[in-house]
């Protein structure tokens, strides 16, 4: 990314709290990635990437109200309030890639935070107490996927003295527990609208424009799914795992539709050039689950050294149905949870072995990221789900986000192995 | 210590056990290999949060799992390592007894939604009994924000459970037994009180566990034997949940006396627990979740303030010359919570001095001179 590497040495080596706030730093990182240095393997990553800088300029110039969101919470309750969405789990992922994260993960040691806690929270908290974190005017939370996000949100906006709108989604499913949530998530949107400062008449006008963008948004990213399964090495998976960031934050937001709408048209068109080409017969198809280290690695050259390709991800997908702007919170309801994170542990096994099965796989990856109990946590039910199908699941241990937890040797010495013994 | 009206006369008390032996006969019971008859009601718990008062009320038997702490290892199975010990230790027991009764859960903490996941699958899933043969898993949800909603949402929750339960076979809940079950879980915590003040911190736990562990008219009938009382520098131990023979008895070793234990296997589910009032079934489950939603409560509530607040409060009442935070390795809410509250303690002068506990505590006696300087540094503060 030769974009980054000239931001890096213009300005990340220098970085300071002013540095991020600084119109300069964001104009140059916007007229870069506009130029030729910027080539995106995909038109759509043009797309995300322009709607990231965007988003993120506004949060540190205090371009409107800011909310920082957790990755579950629905970005269409932000969006319909006009604020500007932070997602300080992606911000970490950043943090790493722009191989940061260590400052960080020192400063949040030093204020007490242990090692045993998720990197990603951590880089955050210590982001935030080195003052390199936007002002929030709120903080918002889903209690799953996991603790850490209403834990360490909490501790900010304690110290922030703005609202923590903490989202309790009940762990059953059905009629009167979508109600439920349907009354839980209209409360939460009260509570955001007035702590952006918007009238609720507008603010539900904002929802269902949002809605109705997600709902596009789904629809593109179903016939993404429909050309993935039917041509699995157009797009490669681990391009594919940046995609959560825009599932996560871009839903509600013309950028979620304009990305999912560029991804199927080119997928399409590569699809037709590619016409009577491979198909993937002779590459192992792997299931990669949980997330990848964002800092510099080699751990997918290896993968693809050795004939792996991954051809599906565990959190890039659609998961839910069909959204209605009419009946925006119970739309919302339903997407929240139908997530396969929600709720008993069988859930996110099944989910996993339907996808696994549906694309035919080889082999499933599950990236143990450390101090995950969500995911790392629930590892071996999931692993035994796929085992139970014959597919083979290496379970690989490391850190997403802390460089000096991942041992390339290892991982790679392990990931080779598993793949000759496909 | 105080002897209870309960206390049986001196032929019957020398009948009684103490507080491990209490607990090694209930888990044989629970296998059918102990002198108690080894019913379907014997029901299974591990959060503190669980209610109770609705499995009493229900007809079941209750009693809280506390683990085989000496095998973790086993878990390893199901559970990653870098999850709650307790929790492992948890599964490590279910996989060994394999107990035919009832397991609840608190959809609480990641950690407890994992056990839940893996008692499923190890516990009642293996073995390849018919779904109808295995033992039957129940879990309710806890919110995170006390107040109105959360009360209505919790009874809810209590009403389903009962529902549940009485489908699966239990006696039917009534609006009297759930306000009886909750008048005798109160004077359980009443007594639990009354016999743990002046007793020394591990002996509290023991006497906290034989509460949790046994039936309340069991516990009712006299503290267990061989409970010793406290001397040293007066300490209020705080955190999750500890091995009654581990830390704690290292902080004694070193000369500390834990007068007050706010840990969910210690005082706090004895605490500020609200009476259960209502005419109808409903209106005791609301105010059931009341008791539950505005007693002493887990970091994992959205309730920081008071809750720190809280604390110091104890520490004070309890006469404490310092606070010893104490968390089993890898629970996410204890691993948040202790930097804001080792500022709200430096800001109201209460020296504090943390620890980590992997529940075996096997290497305990390392941290043994941290303890003894954190004393020293205490009784230096009295001269």
């Amino acid at each position: 990314m030769g974009w980054i590497s000239a931001l890096k040495d213009r300005f990340i080596d220098r970085l300071s709290p002013s540095t991020l706030r600084s119109p300069l730093l964001w104009s140059t990182a916007e007229s870069l990635a506009r130029s030729p240095l910027n080539r995106p393997a995909w038109r759509a990553d043009g797309v995300a990437l322009r709607y990231f800088l965007q988003q993120t300029r506004r949060a540190y110039r205090g371009d409107g109200p800011v909310v920082w969101a957790s990755l579950l919470f629905p970005s269409e309750l932000i969006h319909a309030a006009g604020a500007v969405p932070f997602y300080p789990e992606m911000a970490a992922a950043v943090i790493s890639s722009l191989e940061l994260a260590p400052r960080f993960l020192d400063a949040a040691a030093q204020a007490g935070f242990s090692p045993d806690t998720c990197s990603f929270h951590r880089t955050i908290l210590g982001a935030w107490l080195e003052g390199f974190m936007p002002a929030p005017s709120c903080l918002a939370a889903a209690d799953y996927l996991c603790d850490s996000a209403p834990l360490s949100f909490r501790f900010i906006a304690e110290r922030e003295e703005v609202p923590l709108l903490l989202l309790e989604i009940p762990f059953r499913g059905g009629e009167p527990y979508l109600a439920l949530l349907e009354a839980e998530l209209e409360e939460t949107a009260r509570r955001l609208a007035g702590a952006c400062g918007i009238d609720w008449v507008d603010y539900l006008r904002g929802l269902g424009e949002a809605v109705e963008l997600s709902e596009a948004a789904r629809r593109h990213l179903l016939e993404v799914e429909e050309l993935r399964l039917r041509h699995p090495l157009l797009l490669d998976g681990r391009d594919a795992l940046g995609h959560l960031s825009v599932l996560a934050s871009a839903p509600g937001h013309p950028a979620g539709e304009r990305f999912y709408r560029e991804l199927a048209a080119e997928l399409r068109e590569r699809a037709e050039a590619a016409e009577g080409g491979s198909n993937g017969e002779r590459v192992k198809k792997l299931l990669w689950m949980h997330l990848k280290p964002y800092y510099p690695h080699r751990l997918f050259e290896h993968l693809e050294e050795h004939g792996g390709r991954i051809v599906c991800e565990e959190y890039n997908r659609c998961f839910w149905g069909e959204m209605d702007p009419r009946r925006p919170f119970y739309s919302l309801a339903r997407k929240l949870a139908a997530h396969f994170g929600v709720g008993d542990g069988r859930r996110r096994a099944l989910a996993l072995r339907e996808l696994a099965l549906r694309h035919r796989v080889d082999g499933a990856v599950h990236f143990n990221h450390w101090g995950c109990r969500q995911s790392a946590g629930g590892a071996a039910l999931v692993r035994r789900a796929l085992l139970r199908e014959g597919i083979p699941v290496l379970l690989l241990e490391g850190d997403c986000i802390d460089s000096r937890e991942y041992q390339e040797g290892q991982a790679a010495t392990r990931l080779e192995a598993f793949l000759e013994s496909l | 210590m105080p002897e209870s009206q309960y206390v049986r006369e001196d032929a019957q008390s020398d009948t009684r056990m103490d507080a491990r032996e209490e607990a090694l006969v209930e888990k044989a019971a629970v296998r059918g290999e102990g002198v108690e008859p080894a019913g379907e009601s014997r029901a299974l718990w591990f959060c503190a949060y669980t209610p109770l008062e609705v499995l009493d009320a229900a007809g079941l038997d209750p009693r809280r799992v506390t683990g085989a702490v000496e095998r973790l290892e086993e878990a390893d199975v199901l559970l990653h390592p870098a999850t709650c010990p307790f929790v492992r230790a948890c599964l490590v027991e279910g996989m060994a007894e394999r107990p035919r009764g009832p397991a609840f859960f608190v959809n609480s903490c990641d950690a407890m939604r994992r056990l839940h996941d893996a008692w499923r699958a190890e516990v009642c899933g293996a073995g390849g009994q018919d779904v109808e043969e295995r033992p039957p898993v129940y879990i309710t949800d806890m919110p995170r924000r006390p107040g109105p909603k959360a009360e209505r949402r919790l009874a809810a929750e209590f009403l389903r459970l009962a529902e549940e339960l009485e489908r699966d076979g239990a006696r039917k809940v009534t609006a009297g037994a759930l306000r009886e079950a909750a008048a005798l879980r109160s004077e359980v915590a009443r007594r639990f009180l009354q016999w743990g003040e002046g007793l020394a911190g591990s002996s509290r736990l023991l006497l906290a566990e034989a509460a949790q562990a046994l039936p309340p008219s069991r516990f009712l009938q006299g503290p267990p034997k061989g409970l010793a009382e406290g001397r040293g520098v007066p300490l209020l131990l705080t955190g999750n949940l500890l091995n009654p023979h581990g830390l704690v008895r290292v902080i004694e070793e070193a000369g500390g006396w834990v007068r007050a234990a706010d840990l969910c296997n210690g005082d706090r589910a004895f605490l500020d627990l609200g009476e259960v009032e209502g005419d109808t079934l409903e209106e005791a489950a609301l105010s059931l979740a009341r008791r539950y939603l505005n007693r002493r409560g887990c970091a994992r509530m959205d309730d920081s303030r008071r809750r720190g607040f809280r604390l110091l409060e104890m520490a004070r009442d309890c006469g404490a010359r310092g606070v010893i935070f104490a968390s089993l390795k890898f629970c996410d809410p204890y691993l948040y919570d202790w930097p804001w509250l080792e500022a709200l303690l430096r800001s109201e002068g209460m020296p504090a001095l943390r620890l980590e506990s992997d529940f075996r505590d096997g290497h305990a006696g390392q941290l043994s001179t941290r303890i003894e300087a954190f004393l020293e540094m205490l009784r230096e503060g009295d001269r």
